[in-house]
């Protein structure tokens, strides 16, 4: 505990004295942790349009004209007992020629002057959020492509693994870009600190011969370098929230209901945590090797 | 307390600086160390404070052989000695004040100890009136004495003095020996390097002389 207070007190007094350096350094980590902090939020939304939308999946088992009702009844049956399917509603002919109409008034004219109604009754099947494994599903469209009186099924969610893929794309970028940035601001790091130590040579040489033990020798430059990091990682979070709040209500919500997407959220508690964490234990680490001669 | 058997100590430039001594120190003893300049003295201090290490022979203090302790029990050696140091290493950053209760800070004691016992000793060495300077705004005696309060203030084992009285005059001098004595009657071990053969006369204690390195008197 005095160890700590000692190391913090004359971490904070370094810091000030090198405040121009200190400066650059707490910078280089905040630019750092700004960029991982920003991949993060749009990532983390991104998933979660993803899951929204594949949450809100549908199949459409189309049935062939004049299907018999118990043979409606078998199909329906046999697509409940799925372990991916949540509910099934039948659409009959009539039904879809109504919704179209609704859907599409100009087109509903050339359609009525048909003389039959070409719209064929439909399985509507929702299923169950796909985020993940997607082969069982396929394996149901297969299986209903097969089945006696269906017509087609129409499952088109190759756009949505594509998104899901491009999110992890896009995260794998934010993570090697935040990590080299990372790298660069612990090299800073460390060499602000290693700055702070040479100037006081002289006075370490001291600690050693009266007999200071090498915690109260490093631990200074140890700490010096957290306050750095947890620095950085507070000014990328504020930095972050400000963008971040005052973008919402103008730019982010409109844009989020565009995409059919509820809500757009911050960085959760966790990846806040984890955030400064990182800055702190860069920090740290950054200290600890540039003390290493201390 | 502190044996030597043999030691001797060879710098770069390959001139003995210490050779073949052999010397037996008791516990609680009060010796000095004498001899012209460049004869050795400050050398035997820095092997015992392990800022050193001896080129031959062994070096054992408190029955332990010093050039085999580990790092951190030569930190912990060291936090049982204290050591004035000729040119005085204080820390400049530090007012004197907290450069004698910087030694106390790192051995964890609390902050009211530290403050009575830096008292208690700044008071020895007469310097209550300076307890906020800093070391460069002291003159030379004043940091002296500083280096002894330092040296003085954690009750240490030992205390090993480099010309502890070099830049004073003899009445602070004496002050100053009448300290290491009183730490001495506590059971101090203590070993005072200096060429003021007056002061030795005056203190009357044991002696041991060096030239070029080697033990030429003991009396
Ligand atoms: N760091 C060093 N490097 C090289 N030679 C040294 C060093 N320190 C002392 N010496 C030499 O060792 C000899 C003894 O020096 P020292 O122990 O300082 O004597 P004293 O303290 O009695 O004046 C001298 O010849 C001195 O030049
Ligand atoms: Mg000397």
């Amino acid at each position: 505990m005095r160890l700590l207070r000692y190391a913090f007190e004359e971490a904070a007094a370094s810091l000030w004295r090198g405040r121009r350096s200190s400066l650059l350094s707490t910078a280089t980590i905040a630019i750092a942790l700004f960029v991982t902090g920003a991949f993060l939020i749009v990532t983390s939304n991104l998933e979660r349009m993803a899951e929204e939308w594949s949450g809100a999946a549908e199949m459409s088992v189309y049935l062939e004209d004049g299907l018999g009702g118990p043979e409606r009844s078998a199909l329906e049956r046999d697509l409940r007992t799925d372990a991916s399917v949540t509910s099934v509603e039948f659409i009959s002919k009539e039904m879809a020629l109504a919704r179209f109409r609704q859907t599409f008034p100009d087109l509903a004219q050339t359609l009525g002057g048909m003389q039959e109604n070409p719209l064929p009754a439909s399985l509507d099947v929702r299923l169950r959020s796909s985020s993940g494994e997607s082969a069982p599903i396929d394996a149901l469209v297969t299986r209903m492509r097969t089945m006696p009186g269906v017509a087609d099924v129409r499952y088109d969610q190759d756009w949505l693994d594509r998104l899901l893929r491009g999110v992890r794309v896009l995260r794998l970028v934010g993570f090697s870009l935040g990590g080299a940035l990372l790298l660069a601001a612990a090299l800073t790091i460390a060499n602000v600190v290693r700055l702070a130590l040479t100037a006081r040579r002289d006075e370490l040489d001291i600690m050693h011969l009266v007999g200071a033990p090498p915690a109260y020798v490093r631990g200074p430059f140890v700490m010096e370098g957290a306050l750095h990091g947890g620095m950085g990682a507070l000014a990328a979070l504020l930095v972050l929230a400000a963008v971040f709040f005052s973008a919402r209500p103008h730019v982010l919500t409109p844009l989020a209901s565009a995409l059919n997407l509820s809500s757009v959220s911050f960085l959760s508690p966790l990846l806040v945590v984890l955030i400064v964490g990182g800055g702190l234990g860069v920090g740290c680490l950054a200290g600890w090797v540039a003390s290493r001669r201390a | 307390m502190i044996e030597t058997y043999h030691l001797s100590k060879v710098y770069s430039r390959g001139v003995y600086a210490l050779r073949d001594v052999t010397l037996s120190i008791d516990k609680g003893e009060f010796l000095f160390l004498t001899g012209a300049s460049g004869a050795g003295k400050s050398t035997l201090l820095r092997l015992l404070l392990c800022a050193e290490q001896p080129t031959e022979g062994t070096l054992k203090v408190g029955g332990r052989v010093l050039s085999d302790l580990t790092p951190a029990e030569v930190q912990s050696h060291r936090r049982s000695v204290g050591f004035v140091f000729q040119d005085f290493r204080l820390v400049p950053r530090f007012t004197v004040f907290q450069n004698v209760a910087f030694v106390m800070r790192v051995l964890g004691v609390d902050l009211a100890t530290q403050q009575r016992k830096t008292f208690q000793v700044w008071k020895g060495v007469g310097l209550q009136h300076r307890m906020n300077a800093y070391p460069e705004d002291l003159s030379g005696g004043e940091q002296q004495r500083v280096a002894v309060a330092r040296a003085l203030v954690n009750d240490p084992q030992i205390v090993l003095a480099d010309e502890p009285t070099g830049n004073l005059d003899p009445d602070l001098s004496l002050e100053i020996m009448n300290l290491f004595r009183e730490a001495n009657s506590r059971g101090t071990t203590v070993l005072v390097a200096t060429h003021d053969l007056w002061m030795i006369r005056r203190v009357g204690r044991r002696v041991v002389g060096l030239e070029h390195g080697r033990v030429v008197e003991v009396s």
